[in-house]
């Protein structure tokens, strides 16, 4: 049993996604497990709904505010605010800039973290003890790369690192494939996907074939959004591959 | 008036001033810098020919092009000057002119009006050969614009490699509207003539 | 579905076309990659290019005046057009004034977007487009879909029947250096010929009252030096303050426009050849309002070198005129609606927000967060339909509220569990056309942490 000396005092929170919590609750599920093993008290404020993404990125900012009040009403009395995905962390961190800065307000936002860079940058640790004998493609969610730098995006002339990879290389016996696009978007983009729907499904097929050229057998990534979007296309068109979330992954360990 | 009205718009939108930054330290990239000059010059699709004498220029420039009209003596520019008789200069096939300096990130050289009497020669002759000496090629660009110390004359070119074009599906093609071949003879240790 | 939407439907049914279209613009993308990576401090240039950019934003008008200053010093005539038809019409007079009639033309996205061609041409004056690509598209009538690459959409045997029939070229040949060769010499006439050459502006030195344009071709100087009147026309965001700032931007443009270290002609005008004319058009264009907007200021830094337009995977698939705007792409998507709100509100919705654009900016500007608060700004000035508004309305509602958020999540699943399929997916489910939607778990994740923890119970022990 790990102990984080000083972040096992800490509480945390755990902000589970509405469409985790609607439809892969298996992710929650095994976020909530893997913070466990790491030692940690964590606590699901059931009264959470959203972050409020799906709103703002419509361009209905002004109509999510007060669901965004709601989340740092929620979330301000924990030390660490936890959450399988990164587009989320990323809206929280960066796009609550339109509340009234108050002290809630900038604790919350300084304090949430997706699950590998918390893993990573607060706990401080790499290696999980995980067991994961397979051909693994990891796509690389834009918000988190980009956003939240949880690594280098492909474009940016600085020195190399990946939180992900990091993570998932100490694995035994993984393999983790590289890809003719290391960190295309998927074309999920929240709404995109459904009002730009041709475009959206030929980012997602040109995603997956990349990595079925490449021999994937497991999909993986921070954002369960993207993977929904993609298992969507690859279940319509039999495609042979699994979606895993990264905390499932990171999960299954001998921790 | 228009320059009053947009000048007004301007000074009516009220930006805080943001400071000019301190000039540019470029990190140098390794290596000798006729290498890295040759290297990119043929990148560009230029071709490239070293000498080290100013005979051996001489021998070269009367061997290999043969018929080229050589303007890097002021004395012949009398026969260019015009604009108006464009059909001398359609007819140009091999032109010779002086480059200033070189440099070596891009493969570039420098010219301007006091190495061609007429502004259209270097673009409209079928091929340009340029003499270089090695000692005149800087690194990059930033010590590029330091020599030209902000004397520019009515106009100045960089030039790195022929005229060219990727406008028909990518496929690079050489000779778009300036000329087809671009040859830089580099000489060492020499006074240019 | 958006006007942008349907435009790239249109684009995608041509499946080999667009494929192509994708693959070859990643290339360029991946070329710039190589050259990016060849200059040591990349990162650090594109801060200086940012910050003097900035810089020159916050003191356009004194650098302005020093270039006008400096440009009549050296033998220029200055001209300044407060709007598109302004500046059509001072080109129109320099071309009247002097009983020209021979005009050819190289690129400037400026002149395109003040449409100067179909202005003179209504006047009965011929203009020739002499930049390759721009010069096939002329004669197919057909807009650029590309700012640097304006014929990247058209295929050779296009170009070669193009050419067959507009210039005589020989039939069915598609060979590359053949038909550049064809339009070389078609357009060598034209040169030698021309009274009037119009260029764009890459960089106006304020220092020097010199005028910089960046070609591969070198059409602009054939023009510019066989013509006895050159005309230069920029917008006002192009001026920059001295000489030595021109190093940071010429070696940021080529590398990250064609993954070239730099164009083979980068030529400096300052004044007239013996006997000829040289006009210079400052041009706004609603271009002094957008510097009084700070949250879209910064998209006057562009260099419009087309690097956002490589990278961006939705460009990539959709082709330029699904933007139906001059510049199309990501900095298209966030000057088209500061020029027409309604007409492109479309545009900054036609992302994904992936942020790469932003990443290989020259000038870093912000533009994916530019598109986020277009988004907020359009739907706020009232552009989306009643139903996005009702659907936005009720959502914020119920994502505000624990209770209706639940219950909405658990009737959504439900449906999707155990209502027949074909009801399911329907026209209405745009989702459900190529995608199956995610299977229904037994219970939400709030579900399952509820029964199998104590209510309030921090520890959450089983």
């Amino acid at each position: 049993m790990f102990k984080m000396k000083i972040v096992s005092r800490s509480n945390i929170g755990l902000f589970i996604p509405c469409y985790i919590d609607q439809f892969y609750p298996k992710v929650g599920i095994a976020t909530l497990e893997l913070l466990e093993k790491l030692g940690l008290e964590v606590f699901y404020p059931s009264e959470q709904t959203c972050c409020g993404q799906p709103l703002a990125n419509s361009g209905a900012e002004d109509k999510a505010i007060k669901t965004y009040n709601n989340f740092v009403r929620i979330f301000s009395k924990f030390d660490y605010i936890v959450s399988p995905s990164g587009s989320c962390v990323y809206h929280v961190r960066e796009n609550y800039n339109i509340l009234p800065q108050t002290d809630e307000v900038r604790k919350v936002r300084q304090n949430t973290f997706e699950l590998c860079e918390f893993i990573v940058d607060i706990l401080k640790t790499d290696d999980l003890k995980i067991d994961f004998p397979h051909k693994v493609g990891v796509h690389q969610s834009c918000h988190g790369l980009r956003g939240l730098k949880l690594a280098t995006p492909s474009e940016l002339i600085v020195e190399h690192y990946s939180k992900v990879h990091r993570l998932l290389k100490k694995a035994k016996g993984i393999e983790i494939i590289n890809l003719d696009r290391e960190d295309e978007c998927c074309g999920f983009g929240g709404t995109f996907s459904i009002f730009q729907p041709d475009i959206s499904v030929k980012m997602g097929k040109d995603r997956l074939d990349d990595h079925r050229r490449n021999g994937a057998e497991v999909i993986t990534a921070t954002d369960m959004s993207c993977l929904m979007h993609l298992e969507g296309i690859a279940r319509r068109q039999n495609r042979e591959v699994r979606f895993l979330h990264i905390a499932e992954i990171l999960n299954s360990n001998r921790l | 008036m228009d320059r009053n009205k947009i000048l007004l718009n301007i000074q009516r939108s009220r930006i805080k001033p943001v400071n000019l930054p301190e000039p540019f330290c470029s990190a140098e990239k390794e290596g000798d810098k006729t290498i890295l000059f040759k290297e990119m010059l043929m990148q560009t699709g230029g071709d490239c020919i070293e000498v080290n004498s100013t005979e051996e220029l001489n021998s070269l420039l009367d061997n290999n092009f043969r018929g080229a009209t050589d303007l890097r003596r002021n004395e012949l520019f009398k026969n260019f000057l015009s604009y108006s008789n464009k059909d001398s200069l359609e007819r140009l096939k091999t032109v010779i002119l002086e480059g200033q300096f070189g440099v070596a990130e891009n493969g570039s050289i420098w010219i301007d009006d006091s190495n061609f009497p007429n502004r259209l020669i270097p673009f409209i002759t079928e091929e340009l050969v340029l003499c270089l000496d090695a000692k005149q090629i800087v690194r990059n660009m930033h010590e590029a614009y330091l020599r030209t110390d902000n004397a520019i004359s009515g106009f100045g070119v960089f030039i790195s490699g022929p005229s060219k074009t990727s406008d028909i599906e990518q496929h690079l093609v050489y000779g778009a509207h300036g000329a087809k071949k671009l040859i830089v003879v580099i000489s060492h240790e020499t006074n240019l003539v | 579905m958006t006007n942008h939407a349907h435009r790239a439907a249109r684009f995608l049914k041509n499946e080999e076309r667009a494929a192509w279209h994708d693959k070859t613009l990643w290339m360029v993308r991946k070329k710039r990659d190589l050259m990016a990576l060849d200059v040591p401090d990349w990162e650090e240039l594109r801060e200086q290019a940012s910050q003097i950019k900035r810089h020159s934003l916050s003191k356009l008008d004194d650098y302005l005046v020093q270039f006008e200053e400096q440009a009549i010093n050296n033998g220029a005539q200055v001209h300044w057009a407060s709007t598109a038809g302004k500046l059509n019409e001072i080109v129109y007079q320099i071309i009247k004034e002097n009983n020209a009639s021979r005009i050819v033309k190289s690129k400037s996205m400026l002149t395109e977007e003040c449409g100067l061609n179909p202005f003179l041409e209504k006047r009965g004056i011929e203009i020739i487009d002499t930049d390759l690509g721009e010069r096939i598209i002329q004669l197919k009538r057909e807009p650029p879909s590309h700012i640097v690459m304006p014929a990247i959409h058209i295929k050779k045997e296009e170009i070669s029947e193009l050419f067959h029939r507009e210039l005589n070229s020989e039939e069915g040949n598609t060979d590359p250096t053949y038909l550049a060769a064809t339009a070389r010499l078609h357009l060598r006439q034209k040169f030698i010929e021309a009274e009037v050459a119009i260029t764009g502006v890459n960089f106006a030195v304020a220092e020097n009252g010199a005028v910089v344009v960046c070609t591969n071709e070198g059409n602009a100087d054939m023009g510019v030096h066989a013509a006895p009147i050159q005309i230069h026309c920029m917008g006002i965001e192009k001026v920059i303050p001295r000489l030595s700032d021109l190093a940071v931007f010429t070696r940021l443009l080529a590398r990250s426009a064609t993954g070239q270290p730099i164009t083979t002609y980068t030529s400096h005008y300052l004044n007239p050849k013996p006997g000829g004319q040289m006009h210079i058009i400052i041009v706004d264009n609603g271009r002094s309002e957008l510097i009084g907007k700070e949250d879209y200021r910064d998209s006057l830094k562009c260099i419009r070198c087309g690097a956002c337009m490589n990278t961006c995977p939705v460009y990539r698939r959709s082709g330029g005129h699904s933007y139906h705007y001059v510049i199309p792409g990501p900095i298209g998507s966030i000057l088209a609606p500061h020029s027409n709100s309604k007409e492109y509100e479309d545009l900054p919705f036609a992302s994904s927000l992936c942020g790469s654009c932003s990443d290989v900016c020259p000038v870093k500007i912000d533009i994916h967060g530019q598109l986020y608060r277009w988004r907020q700004d359009l739907s706020q000035q009232g552009a989306r339909s009643p139903i996005k508004k009702g659907i936005m309305k009720v959502s914020g509602k119920i994502l505000a509220s624990d209770k209706m958020y639940d219950w909405s999540g658990k009737a959504a699943r439900w449906c999707i569990k155990y209502l027949p399929r074909v009801l399911i997916y329907n026209r209405l489910n745009t989702w459900g056309r190529e995608r199956e939607l995610p299977e229904v778990p037994r219970e939400s994740f709030k579900e399952w942490y509820n029964k199998n923890f104590r209510e309030g119970d921090k520890n959450g022990q089983k």
